[in-house]
Formats: structure tokens, sequence, C-alpha cells
């Protein structure tokens, strides 16, 4: 199976604040937005690029869940972990999909990220507080360089489409286990998962974050290609072929981490890491040991893109 | 091997046999770069001695102030007792010399009423620049700012002391002051988080550590002493290891202790018992819990200390009507209800594991059974 190869893509600022805000846009650095189709024209005026975007497009677009952490005091306690609400695995299984994200208040960068990160068609309306934090993003977006790169998977997921694979998706992503989404059972070597099978029973699937834990056990962390330590909410995404890797890295906890450790399976080094907020930035503390690479991350924000080449061998 | 020679052990795998019936041991894997002293610091040199230190002048009537000339000589004769040295200063020259940078493990977990006290930290301080370690060689250290800064130790140390907390609070954003090449992974309860990191400061600055636990309750551990104020005190990310009513203390707190160069540097335990807390802990929130036994105790073998407090702070119970520490009833779990298990002695929000002590000596790091334990008993 072979997995889309992930264009980079800007997500788009939906904007139904009144043309007066145009200087503040431009202040944030944003020259092209989505507007309702009955403000383009004057949009057009004050000289920015727009798209008019009206009720039809947005409802044919799937609607996004929140981005961030939050506490659900209306459910028991299925877990001690903090419950992340992220969308990687919605855009992994379906990547052409069409999307539309209202961010909540102080998560406008995160979500622009996430989209980001998988490559993702996402239209974004946003608090008006958090202008100048998504232009700021949306600028460091347009910094980072196209990459070709494929996304790296431990687990073949076999998806019917249904809920329950839905959850079992976002609980392996909540566990940075690395997946595919494929429709059948494949014989490359990776994991597979499919529910209903002997090995990952249907019944099973009714506790998704037991599942994915049992997935992780089937897996072995040895066999991972990916591992963080230092936080429980950072979410990656990792792009690789043989020569060069790319890890995104999107923090779900709304305050920066220090010194957060990433682990890769085979031996890498880091060529340049992109920290949003960070004007130098670097991977430190590099370390080669049994057969996996370790660097640290001096300090993370929403969002990180560290880029990596394989190197040669003496 | 690649750049650095890294020591792997499976701690935990030879020791199954010591862990309670019917509860799976963790895997644990110690990764450390560090090899162990001639002599590490845990037991040390006189494993199996405690010398416990009385004075019922210590502390006010009230035992809200320290009397701070009494525990100057509590602690003289404490260290000289332990060492056999006639002096004060040749028993602190047995442990440290004038190119020690010694780290002073602090608990301030228990805060207002039962944490480390400040004269005694102050007499420890005293001591080392005794020696001739410069005060800028010595360092106050505990794991979160918010519970030091409550206390204020700068106040009564020796100008220059360093004072020392590796993240500002219990909230898992900051890792940069642990070692990221020193650690210990396990998974208790299938987090994704599954390692736990040495202090920096612990592998990379101080050459010797004073441990100064108190003498407390524990809601996990039954007690909290000597074991578990260096184990969980200089790690990262180790509150996992208990979550709705299990723990995983009773292997967790020796396999941490005996890490490298932890197990090696830890070379003095001096335990506060000038006030304890019987339940509630670690915690002292209220004086509801808090009571004086107007001790300190001193010696090198963190077992046998902490063998001890399991008795100080049972009969403590038991004299108050509680259950025991060794209580492992149903009927007394209130899972995560601190709220509960504050209002009432006879709650636990955990199976607690006092059997950690026994453990640890299992690890080698002490002494704890009662047969072999040497105390001298002192009163000032």
């Amino acid at each position: 199976m072979i997995s889309a190869v992930l264009a980079a893509v800007i997500p788009a600022l939906y904007w139904a604040q009144p043309v007066e805000t145009a200087p503040a846009v431009r202040q944030a650095g944003i020259e092209r937005l989505c507007v309702p189709p009955g403000a383009a024209a004057a949009w057009r005026a004050a000289g920015l690029t727009v798209s008019p975007l009206g009720d039809d497009e947005r409802s044919r677009r799937t609607t996004l869940g929140p981005v961030g952490l939050r506490s659900r005091p209306d459910l028991a306690s299925a877990s001690a972990r903090p419950w992340v609400f992220a969308n990687g695995w919605r855009f992994q299984r379906a990547p052409g999909g069409r999307y539309w994200c209202d961010a909540p208040t102080g998560r406008a960068a995160l979500a622009a990220a996430e989209a980001f990160a998988y490559g993702a068609d996402v239209v974004l309306a946003i608090d008006p507080s958090d202008l100048e934090a998504f232009g700021r993003m949306l600028a460091f977006l347009s910094s980072v360089p196209d990459s070709a790169l494929r996304p790296a998977a431990d687990v073949a997921v076999v998806d019917d489409g249904s809920p329950t694979v839905g959850e079992v998706l976002n609980l392996m992503a909540r566990r940075n286990l690395l997946f595919e989404v494929v429709p059948r059972e494949i014989p490359d070597g990776l994991l597979n998962v499919r529910v209903g099978s002997a090995e990952f029973p249907r019944k099973d699937a009714r506790d998704p974050e037991a599942f994915a834990l049992s997935v992780r056990h089937r897996l072995t962390d040895e066999r991972r290609s990916l591992r963080i330590f230092g936080s429980e909410v950072v979410l990656a995404r990792l792009l690789r072929d043989a020569g060069h890797a790319r890890l995104h890295l999107l923090n779900y906890g709304g305050r920066p981490i220090d010194g957060l450790r990433v682990v890769l399976r085979g031996s890498w080094a880091p060529v340049e890491a992109r920290v949003f907020g960070e004007s130098a930035a670097g991977a430190e503390e590099l370390v080669a040991s049994g057969g996996a690479t370790e660097l640290t991350l001096p300090t993370l924000g929403p969002y990180a893109i560290v880029d990596l080449v394989s190197p040669p061998r003496p | 091997m690649d750049r650095r020679a890294f020591l792997e052990l499976l701690a935990a795998a030879p020791l199954v046999p010591a862990a309670r019936a019917g509860s799976a041991v963790p895997s644990y894997r110690a990764v450390s770069r560090f090899a162990p002293a001639a002599v590490p610091g845990m037991p040390g040199p006189w494993p199996g001695r405690v010398v416990s230190v009385r004075s019922p002048r210590c502390l006010d009537e009230a035992g809200t102030l320290v009397d701070a000339d009494v525990v100057r000589e509590m602690t003289d004769r404490g260290m000289r007792a332990l060492t056999g040295e006639t002096t004060a200063l040749g028993a602190w020259r047995r442990f440290f010399e004038p190119r020690d940078v010694v780290g002073i493990k602090v608990n301030a977990g228990g805060g207002p009423h039962v944490v480390s006290s400040p004269p005694i930290v102050a007499e420890i301080c005293r001591n080392l620049v005794a020696v001739g370690v410069p005060a800028s060689s010595i360092v106050v250290f505990e794991r979160f700012r918010d519970q030091l800064e409550g206390i204020g130790y700068p106040a009564h140390l020796p100008e220059g002391v360093g004072v020392f907390a590796a993240e500002a609070g219990n909230e898992r954003t900051q890792n940069r002051a642990y070692d990221p090449e020193t650690y210990v992974d396990v998974d208790f309860f299938g987090e994704e988080d599954t390692r736990s990191n040495m202090m920096r400061l612990v592998t990379g600055r101080l050459t010797k550590i004073v441990n100064v636990p108190n003498m407390k309750d524990h809601g996990a551990t039954g007690v909290t002493g000597c074991l578990k104020n260096v184990a969980y005190g200089c790690f990262s990310n180790v509150a996992r290891s208990h979550a709705r009513g299990q723990t995983h203390t009773l292997t967790a707190v020796g396999t941490f202790a005996a890490v490298e160069p932890l197990r090696s540097r830890c070379v003095l335990q001096i335990m506060d018992g000038l006030r304890a807390v019987w339940h509630g802990g670690p915690f002292a929130r209220t004086t509801r819990y808090v009571f004086h036994p107007r001790r300190i105790l001193f010696g090198t073998d963190p077992v046998a200390i902490d063998r001890l407090l399991l008795d100080v702070i049972d009969d403590k119970r038991k004299a108050e009507g509680a259950i025991s520490i060794w209580d492992r009833s149903p009927k007394h779990l209130r899972v995560e209800d601190a709220d509960a298990r504050d209002a009432d002695p006879d709650v636990n929000i955990l199976i607690r594991e006092p059997g950690h002590v026994a453990y640890a000596s299992h690890l080698g790091l002490g002494t704890a059974d009662l047969a072999r334990i040497r105390v001298e008993e002192i009163e000032v």
C-alpha cells in the first residue's frame, strides 16, 4: 500500500468580521482569506485577496472537533491521561476531505498547524483575538519548504468506516502509534489491525483506549518508529523515506513544554528544527543507542518541525 | 556500544519473589552511564545502624518553634555517635571534603506544617562550611519550586548556599532540569511517557547528597522517609506509579533509589522527626494529624531508618485508633477521594505499600530486618 504524498497546504482563514478590520488583518500578515459572499466585494476593494465562502460550501465541509486539551467532568474517568482533542486521525482517514474548523479561543495557531501537518484542506474560523497569533503561524508555515516524504507507519488499520474504528484511530493517534488506514489487510510487514479479527475482537474495541493499548503491546515499543517523552499531550506526525525524515510535533496542552525528548527508530541526524515562536531553535543532546536516535527539543510551543537525514554509513 | 557506555540493568527481574504475591512486577529498565562507587552511599559504611537523638527541648510546647541551639546539640551528638568521632568536625569530615559539591535533599511537600526544618538544614550547611565546603558548593534542592518557596530557606542559610528546584510545579511541562541520558523506563499503567529521568543536578554537579526527609505517613507507600525522598524527589514523572487505587511503589521506590549515581552519592541520612504526620501524608495542610516525636535520626542506611519509621507512624495510628498502614481491606478504600481521606483516618485512597522498605533491602540498599538494626538512643 502506497500512501499519498503530502503536499503542503496552508489553511485558509474564514473571516466574518466587517471590512473595517482590514488593517488588523493586514497587520497580522494575512493577505488571503475567505469571507461571506456578500462581503467579498468590499474586501477586494480593501485590497485583499478573498474567496467567497457561503453557507453551502460550509455545509459541504466536514466540521472538525475543537483542538486542544479539555477536562471532561461529564464523563467517568476512563483514563488518568489528559483528554486531547485532535483531528489528525480524521485527516488520515479521509485525506482528500474538505474540512471546517471553529477554532477555540487561544487555539487558532494550533489548529492551523494541525491542518498543515497533515496537508489537510481546512477552513478555519477563529476568534478575532487570535488574529495576530494565527497570522504569525501562517507566516511560519509559509516558510517551511515543501516535502515529498511519505507518512511513516508501523500499523495498518483496516477501516470499515464505522465509528468504532474511528475511535480506535483516534486513540491510536493519541498514543503516537503511527498507522496507515487501509481498506484491507496488507502483506508488507506492518502490524495489521482489523477490528473483528481473532487478534483484535470487536468486543475489545468497545473500550478504544484499552484497544489502542493492546495494539501497542502487540506491536511492542521496540518496533515503534517514534516515541515521545516528557509530555503526554504532544502528538507527532512522521514523514520519511530512506534518507530523509520530517517530524511534525503538535503540542495540544496550551503551555510550552521544555525539554521534549524524541526517539526515532533508525539512525538520523537533525538538519534543522523549526520551532514556532523561537527564532533560534535546534535539536540538542543527540544520542544514538539501541538502533534508535534520541534528541531533545529545548522548547516546544504549539508546533515544531524537525527535518532529519539518515547519515551515510562509515 | 555508542558514544556512551550505558549500563543497563533489569532491576526488578531477579526480584519477583520479593514482591507481593499475586501482584505483577513492572519491568524496569534503568539506564545510566555512571558506575557505582567502591562503597555506595546507600547503605554506606554503617548498614543497619541508626542513631536516634531525642530532645523535649527542640520545639516549644506548641511544637511550632524550633530551638536552633538544641538542634545543633542534637546534630553534634548524633553525628559523633554515628561515626565514633570525638568531635563534630571529625564526624562531618568522614563524609565530606572541601572539594565536594553537596546537595541537601529536603522535603517540602508537607508544607506548611511538616517540612525539612530550616534550622536542621542550616545546621547541616554550617557543618559543611566548617569542613571547608564553600557555601557556593552547597545546594538545597527539591523538585517543585512552588513548594520550596513557601518555606523560605534562604533566610536561614549561609550566604551563597544555593536553593534549587527542578520544576515550577507538578505540571509536567518542564523537563530541562532532568538528565535525558539517566532514567528508569517502566510502563506502570499503559502510559505513553514511560521514562522517569534523574535530575541533572544529581548527575552533573553534585558529588555528595545529604538526605533530609521527614517522618510522614504516605497514602501510597505507607510512609515517606529516606527512600522515597530521594527516589521520588530526584526523578521526573513519578506520580504515574499510582492510579485508580493501585500503586506500584512497592517496587518503584527502591528501584529508583538504586540508580547510579544517586545511590552512590547519597552518603548521609538525617531524618527530621521534630514534627511528623500520622495521616493524610505526604501532605500536612492542617495540624490535625501532626504530632511531635522531637527526634532526629542519623545514619547511612536509608532502609534501616525507614524500617523504624514504619513503626513510628503505625504505632501513632494505633494510638489514635486509626487503621494500620498495612491495612489492605477494600472496605477502607475510597479511590481518588482525597477529601474523604483527609476527613477520616480510616480511609485510604490507594492500597498502601509499606513493603517497599523491605523490597529496597533486597536491592541492597540497606537492612530491613529489625533484628539486625542497631539503634542507639540519645537524649539531649
